[in-house]
């Protein structure tokens, strides 16, 4: 694997990255290699929890995406809070 | 698709646990395809394997990785074997009595046919229902590579 590559991730990972990221920091420096780190450790923890999935984007690079699983979940909660919107409106 | 530049490139490492977590979605995909009635249902199964092979591949680790999951489903004779990345993936994800040795061969043939002649841009299957389907990509393979690998 090459060690020095750009990272590719979809919206949904991206906002799980950006979530995660500030407690994940705590304690490191604050230099682009201490924010890679800390960005590669967020990544392979999505993959370890099911959240993320490795893949070749149409451009040949390797990538990041929601796996199926997180999407069906966002997906309802989108919906539930739809509703309760809803809801509120009447 | 979002590019997070970074001016000292990373590496994310592939662990044990994220491979397990892969198998798992895999097995996922193939409860979703028995348990559907729509044909086409198997092209969602066969996407989810062909990815995961098509990045280990791209990595030059597929042999590596489906060893290793052979030895994490407790194939541990058929990780001595020779081995063919895509067809251990199905063995995998997919329990021994419940798909017969020749379409798993199958599917692994028509996988590999894929890897070779698919375009990035195009989707598994368009490019299968293209090419005749499951059966003649599979015929396609053994005529144009499998003899000669």
């Amino acid at each position: 694997m090459d060690p020095r590559r750009k990272i590719y991730i979809d919206r949904i990972v991206r906002e799980c990255v950006d979530r995660a990221y500030p407690s994940a920091r705590l304690g490191r420096r604050e230099d682009d290699r201490a924010r890679n780190a800390v960005l590669a450790k967020l990544l392979s923890s999505l993959e370890e929890s099911g959240d993320a999935m490795r893949y070749v984007d149409a451009k040949g690079r390797i990538a990041w995406r929601a796996t199926p699983r997180l999407r069906d979940i966002i997906k309802d909660l989108e919906k539930d809070v739809r509703l309760e919107f809803e809801d509120e409106d009447v | 698709m979002f590019n997070v530049f970074s001016p000292a490139r990373i590496s994310v490492p592939f662990t044990d646990r994220a491979l397990k977590s892969t198998l798992d979605r895999l097995e996922s995909e193939w409860e979703d395809y028995k348990s559907t009635r729509d044909r086409d249902a198997v092209y969602l199964y066969l996407t989810a394997v062909f990815e995961v092979v098509t990045w280990l591949e791209h990595e030059q680790r597929a042999i590596e990785y489906a060893r290793h999951a052979l030895i994490l489903r407790g194939h541990h004779n058929l990780a001595q074997t020779k081995l063919e990345p895509f067809a251990a993936m199905i063995q995998c994800s997919v329990g021994s009595s419940e798909l017969d040795e020749k379409t798993r061969s199958k599917w692994s043939r028509v996988l590999r046919y894929a890897a070779e002649y698919k375009s990035l841009s195009e989707s598994l299957q368009d490019f299968i229902k293209r090419k005749g389907g499951i059966n003649r990509c599979a015929a396609r393979y053994t005529l144009r590579l499998g003899r000669s690998r």
